[in-house]
């Protein structure tokens, strides 16, 4: 098969696809850019909803790298000193300590369980975006006593009764309200809220936090220990070589990156989408490679005549499979290019307006890998599809063609 | 030219076999135009797809321009066809998305020893002698039967075959129509010095061929050189 049987098999299918059935050509191009379309929307959704996730753990959980008390001990000790440390090693943007304390809040009829966390909002700020997030009032100062920021899920709404309330609120605190928090050691305090923040995520959005100041005053004393410290990461270095410099140093041995939290927390969730991703990329294959089938098959059978001719009048049975194997490659490549403009378009519009759910809001994380991967195996699966049919029809005998 | 031996072609439909072809001894020379003529069945077309290289014979030996065609793979018949056979059927046999020129070219794009100038020249010049040069971008349903006729003959004489093979290319067309394309074989048979094998049950078709041979269940009964 030289260079010029394959040009003349190109023209023949350029010229065919030009000149022949236009709608049949259009529709064909359709389903491919649907079935494309298909393929990447829901795994790129999942994954859209994975990167939610994840961003809204690092930003209002563990940030990029948690470090944990040593293994057999309840809190993280000298705490200054191994802050120092930690915001000195090379990769991190900053580190800032938790430190909670279980509470009953109370805000006229309503008592509500919780916990209370105390946070260097300075240092939070680094870490956590909550102070973006304000949708009330202001966040806390760095020597702010007497003074709370609370979630939108613990302020409550004052329109929704108690008993209908999914999670149990405040019933409507408003900033400037006082509430009265008991802490488990006995210590009772009366905190204006100075804020309320909306993050949309639950958890995030179900705590109350106080500056460390105001916990020492609970604690009754300097608190040089922390629950947990989460840090961020400096652009251009990595959670897993931050977490080894740190366990490398000796901070602790309970360091995690938020991969391996997550690969914990929602590691089945993230297989379960997998397994969905797997079985829709499966179905949009074998629905783009039978629809190509049967197109190119329906071509070649009401061309099985014509086919006759060309051979007879000596074109080879390798130009005549190339010739429909081309008008497959063609017809795929432009349906591609559809489905990578209508998956990118969808994308873009999915970025300003999510899907927004209670629990997160879901766009489509789309990387060039993604479409370029799915671009390659919908080609592959097109040319299978393609040239099976155009084989067939040019092995046969050019007597019982021409007779079609 | 064509030389064939004791050619016989054996079709099996059901139990039953029909003998297409029954021991054909034939041998045609350059520049003859020869009619195979005969009633419906008798053979004609299936001699002419034998000699053409489209089928296969039961038996017997078929030597085209001194070559021994049963030696010939696959491959070597499909290039023998490009290289040195003609084609022009019954229902024309276009592709329907070509153009005029694009039908005619097509043969010649494939040959290897010519270039893009010279298929083109090759073309403008067979469209010229078929009287279709300001036809040559039209597309096949734009054309009449007989313009149609005389595109599938320019296409079969574009590589200057050795031989041209016919299968009744009037049997769609009016006396007109027939007339023009006759003409143009008989035109090309005698400028050209083609040889042409020419299938045809029309009597008035006679006046055109150089030699007849009547088939008759699969036999030749008459070899005349009937010239009118």
């Amino acid at each position: 098969m030289g260079k010029k049987e394959l040009k003349v098999a190109f023209f023949l299918a350029w010229r065919s696809l030009r000149r022949g059935s236009r709608s049949s050509a259009i529709l064909t191009i359709l389903i491919v850019g649907m079935c494309f379309t298909n393929m990447i929307f829901l795994p790129s959704l999942f994954a859209g909803i994975g990167q939610t996730i994840k961003t809204q753990i690092v930003d209002y959980e563990v940030g990029n790298v948690l470090v944990s008390p040593q293994a057999g001990e309840q809190y993280i000790t000298d705490l200054d000193a191994t802050l120092d440390l930690i915001n000195s090693m090379p990769g991190v943007e900053r580190a800032t300590p938790h430190y909670a304390k279980g509470a009953t809040l109370k805000y006229r009829q309503r008592i509500l369980g919780s916990s209370i966390r105390a946070i260097r909002p300075t240092d939070e700020k680094s870490v956590s975006p909550i102070y973006e997030k304000m949708i009330a009032g202001s966040y806390l100062g760095e020597g702010d006593t007497g003074e709370i920021i609370i979630g939108k899920i613990i302020a409550g709404d004052p329109t929704i009764p108690a008993e209908e309330e999914f999670y149990s609120s405040l019933g409507g605190v408003r900033v400037g309200d006082s509430i009265t928090v008991e802490f488990g050691n006995g210590y009772t305090k009366d905190y204006r809220v100075k804020g309320i923040f909306s993050t949309g995520w639950t958890s995030s959005d179900n705590s109350a936090l106080i500056t460390w100041s105001d916990m020492e005053l609970v604690e009754g004393g300097s608190l040089d220990k922390a629950e947990y410290i989460t840090l961020k990461t400096k652009p251009g270095y990595s959670e897993k070589f931050v977490k080894d410099e740190l366990v490398s140093y000796g901070v602790s041995s309970q360091v995690h990156t938020t991969d391996d939290l997550l690969s914990k927390a929602i590691g089945s969730v993230l297989q379960s989408f997998d397994i969905i991703n797997m079985v829709s990329l499966i179905v949009s294959i074998i629905i783009t490679t039978v629809v190509l089938f049967i197109v190119i098959t329906i071509k070649t059978i009401n061309s099985r005549k014509q086919i006759g001719i060309l051979r007879a009048i000596g074109v080879d049975k390798e130009v005549i499979m190339h010739n429909y194997g081309f008008q497959v490659i063609i017809l795929a490549t432009f349906g591609i290019m559809l489905g990578v403009t209508l998956a990118v378009l969808l994308a873009l519009y999915l970025s300003y307006h999510p899907i927004v759910t209670p629990e997160w809001s879901a766009y489509m994380y789309l990387t060039p890998m993604d479409l370029v991967s799915n671009s390659l195996i919908l080609f592959a699966a097109a040319i299978v599809a393609g040239y099976v049919p155009a084989y067939q029809v040019s092995r046969e005998e050019i007597q019982s063609s021409m007779r079609a | 030219m064509i030389e064939c031996r004791d050619l016989r072609k054996l079709y099996q439909m059901g139990n039953v076999g029909v003998r297409a072809l029954d021991g054909i001894d034939l041998t045609i020379g350059k520049g003859e135009f020869v009619g195979i003529m005969g009633p419906s069945g008798s053979g004609k077309s299936t001699l002419l797809h034998m000699l053409g290289l489209l089928d296969i014979p039961t038996s017997g030996e078929i030597t085209l321009d001194g070559i021994d065609v049963n030696t010939l793979n696959d491959y070597q018949k499909t290039m023998f066809r490009l290289y040195k056979l003609g084609y022009v059927f019954q229902d024309y046999a276009l592709v329907p998305e070509l153009t005029v020129a694009e039908n005619v070219s097509l043969p010649a794009m494939l040959r290897s020893d010519r270039t893009e100038e010279e298929f083109q020249a090759a073309t403008e010049d067979i469209l010229q002698r078929v009287g279709l040069s300001d036809r040559r971008d039209h597309l096949q349903k734009e054309l009449s039967g007989g313009e149609q006729q005389r595109v599938a003959i320019a296409r079969a004489i574009v590589n200057r075959p050795d031989i041209l093979f016919a299968d009744e290319p009037c049997a769609n067309l009016d006396t007109e129509n027939s007339t023009m394309v006759l003409d143009l074989f008989d035109e090309i048979n005698h400028d050209m010095h083609q040889t042409i094998v020419m299938v045809s049950h029309e009597d008035w078709h006679k006046k055109y061929f150089h030699r007849i041979i009547r088939l008759r269940d699969g036999k030749i009964v008459e070899d005349n050189h009937a010239l009118s």
